[in-house]
């Protein structure tokens, strides 16, 4: 009932070895079958998030696959073509290529995407940073609503969760119905990206938003769910047409043959191209509440911070809290911001519940489905490393 | 040699049992184990579907894993000796390897006298011992810690499985031909699966070295 | 005739080779268990090691600040919010805010509405 389409993405192929690894891998219990018998998804419980796909030990679960319309739209000299890429495609991409886990590609990346046939490169990093405009600005109502400040009686309750993820969206509107009004109004980036690509940047191009495709290089299999979900709409056509994992951008690369290792370094075409590194660490567990927080401390502060990094939030243990204090200057106090961040769905449930039961003493609170954060999402190449 | 009476015991009671308890408890292991590699339905459906076929080949294993255990704590002495026959190669286990003892119809030449066991057997024995450790060590990390391992390290284990497997599989049925099937080894039969005797004219003949043995001890 | 068996006893050669193969089975099992200690251990070394190159490639960026991003500002004072830069206008609530779960099809409806007025 609740996303309205419930359109699977993750499907056990006859390979299913049976093994069972992956009941254990699923966050959300979605898939059934005992040890030997044939494993199967239910496609209502599954947030499509990809863990068990890139954790089968044996590639027996595959995604669908949008690879043949993006070529076809590459094809199309009617279709104006444009690419955004998620920040964590660039560290993880050049592993298809034989580079280290952690490797930078980034600008090697736009040149191999111009290769094959994007008439615009863009970069969902720019998307991210609108998304820290919005969300970010969002939280400061919130807390200045339950402060009980005039003027802000429609900001949602505290805390607020991170939306970036559709993964823990789609679990949230299944499972706990009720946390829903706590997590940001802001879309994800992916889609604030197709939304701006087909308004904004149609009309600076001066292109009809008709013949615009927005496709889009994820980590993720669950924003190929994402894009197709019947809200996101807002530019008046669909905002993201077509979504691409990392894997299935590294195929198409090897497709045509580019040298993508000797490939020239560029740059992301402008309007809508142009990052910062605070959307870069998107890509990581932790990094949407540390741009967050560069952004309202600098924000509330009216300050600049010397100091860039909010060592607290980063780390790989699954649930992780901080305190920061905020010197709001509207306010004229320190103001100490309780912040908790969360990777691998699993753990998410008592969070959810002290929430629900007014325990929680968090204000925000960043979610994301995958174990590590987008790096390690179901979309990313897959590794067998022993050691 | 034909002036030799009598009987020689080749393998105590216990022993029997425990061949018996690895024989069977081999079929049906290889039996599911084949069905799930290969999704062999009408096997499935002897067992009740997949995941009762997986069930049986578990707690199969655990018999096929305590026999053999429970055997060597009971009969420490006996598995010593074992150990040591198949383990001592000397310049008659080479030659006789060199003609194949005889089976081969186009190898020919002379055949070495062989203790207990000949060279063929030993290295069977061998073959048994690391298959079945093989198959302990990535068999229950398959089934306990099916959860808890990494993908790369499930992977690698079935593998190794399943490769184990085959190699078994062959080993055992050119065990079996040897041992039940062929004229000149069958008589040997029934010292396994029966009483345990094996006609001292055969062992004489066969097992030369290990029946000097037995003789001067008597 | 007689019945021939081995005689009860062992010598010491024999007991070594026995207890020698039970050691050797448990040595090789403790290998088996090490290597896949290591591989635990290593499996999952390629999620920090993209996490450091995110970290890493941040502390390269020229700007390192959302709100200092130049065409972020310029979208907000052409488009969003004309004039100023100002989250949560109107047009940015509309795309790029959305709803969840049951307010949904509530919110399809107000945004097929927004296009028949746009026409």
């Amino acid at each position: 009932m609740s996303t309205l389409q419930t359109r699977g993405v993750i499907h056990v192929t006859d390979n299913c070895k049976a093994c069972d690894h992956c009941t254990f891998i699923c966050p959300t219990g979605a898939i059934s079958g005992r040890l030997g018998q044939k494993h199967h998804i239910d496609q209502d419980i599954c947030v499509n998030c990809g863990q068990c796909l890139i954790n089968c030990p044996f590639g027996a679960i595959e995604d669908t696959s949008m690879v043949a319309k993006v070529k076809e739209a590459l094809a199309d000299p009617e279709k104006f073509v444009v690419v955004q890429e998620a920040p964590a495609i660039r560290v993880a991409l050049g592993e298809e290529f034989g580079l280290a886990p952690g490797t930078n590609v980034k600008n090697k990346m736009y040149a191999a995407l111009r290769q094959l046939g994007f008439d615009k490169v863009y970069d969902t990093e720019f998307a991210a940073d609108l998304t820290i405009m919005e969300e970010g600005t969002e939280l400061i109502h919130r807390v200045y609503n339950a402060l009980g400040a005039e003027g802000f009686e429609h900001a949602g309750p505290l805390p607020q969760f991170t939306s970036c993820c559709p993964a823990w969206v789609k679990y949230a509107e299944d499972k706990y119905p009720h946390v829903l009004p706590h997590i940001s109004s802001a879309k994800s980036p992916q889609q604030m990206f197709g939304a701006v690509a087909k308004t904004y940047a149609a009309e600076q191009l001066n292109i009809d938003p008709a013949n615009m495709v927005v496709v889009s290089v994820m980590p993720c299999t669950a924003k190929k769910y994402e894009c197709n979900r019947p809200e996101f709409v807002a530019s008046g056509y669909k905002d993201v047409d077509l979504v691409l994992t990392t894997r299935e951008l590294a195929q198409l690369i090897k497709e045509k043959n580019i040298d993508f290792l000797n490939l020239p370094d560029e740059k992301a075409d402008k309007f809508i191209g142009l990052s910062t590194g605070a959307a870069t660490i998107f890509g990581a567990t932790g990094g949407v509440m540390e741009a967050a927080l560069r952004t309202a401390y600098e924000i509330l502060s009216e300050e600049t911070l010397d100091k860039v990094e909010f060592e607290a939030v980063r780390g790989i243990e699954p649930v992780r809290e901080a305190t920061v204090e905020i010197p709001v200057k509207a306010l004229g106090k320190k103001l100490p911001v309780n912040v908790c961040v969360v990777s691998g769905l699993k753990y998410v449930d008592d969070v959810i519940e002290d929430v629900l039961a007014g325990r929680s003493k968090y204000h925000f609170i960043e979610v994301m489905n995958c174990p590590g954060g987008c790096i390690n999402g179901g979309g990313q190449p897959i590794r067998r490393d022993t050691y | 040699m034909s002036e030799i009476k009598g009987k020689v015991l080749k393998h105590d009671s216990q022993t029997r049992i425990m061949h018996w308890i690895h024989l069977i408890s081999f079929l049906l292991l290889g039996l599911t184990g084949i069905a799930f590699y290969w999704d062999i339905g009408i096997i499935y459906k002897i067992f009740g579907g997949p995941a009762n076929a997986s069930l049986v080949h578990r707690w199969t294993a655990v018999v096929f894993t305590a026999g053999p255990a429970i055997y060597i704590l009971l009969n420490f002495e006996r598995f010593s000796k074992f150990i040591d026959t198949i383990s001592s190669f000397t310049k008659d286990d080479f030659n006789w390897l060199k003609t194949m003892g005889g089976y081969v119809p186009f190898l020919k030449g002379d055949i070495p006298p062989q203790d207990k066991y000949n060279a063929g057997q030993k290295m069977l024995g061998w073959l048994v011992i690391l298959g079945c450790i093989l198959f302990i060590l990535t068999g229950f990390p398959m089934w306990i810690w099916r959860h808890e391992v990494p993908a790369v390290f499930l992977n690698i284990c079935y593998t190794i499985h399943f490769w184990d497997a085959i190699i078994m599989i062959l080993a055992v049925a050119g065990h079996f031909f040897l041992a039940a099937i062929h004229p000149k080894s069958r008589v040997e039969f029934s010292s396994m699966m029966i009483d345990g005797y094996v006609d001292a004219e055969f062992s004489a003949h066969h097992n030369e070295k290990w029946f000097n043995k037995l003789q001067q001890s008597q | 005739m007689g019945i021939f068996r081995e005689k009860d006893g062992i010598t010491r050669r024999q007991f070594f080779k026995g207890a020698g193969m039970i050691a050797v089975t448990a040595v090789l099992a403790g290998v088996f268990a090490k290597f896949g200690i290591d591989v635990f251990a290593a499996s999952d070394d390629y999620i920090s090691e993209r996490i450091a190159g995110l970290y890493t490639l941040d502390e390269k960026m020229a700007i390192r600040r959302s709100h200092k991003n130049p065409e972020i500002l310029q979208l907000y004072k052409d488009f969003l919010s004309p004039g100023e830069v100002k989250p949560l206008s109107e047009k940015a609530h509309h795309l790029l805010h959305t709803k969840y779960g049951q307010d949904i099809p509530g919110l399809i409806t107000e945004l097929q509405k927004h296009q028949h007025e746009a026409a």
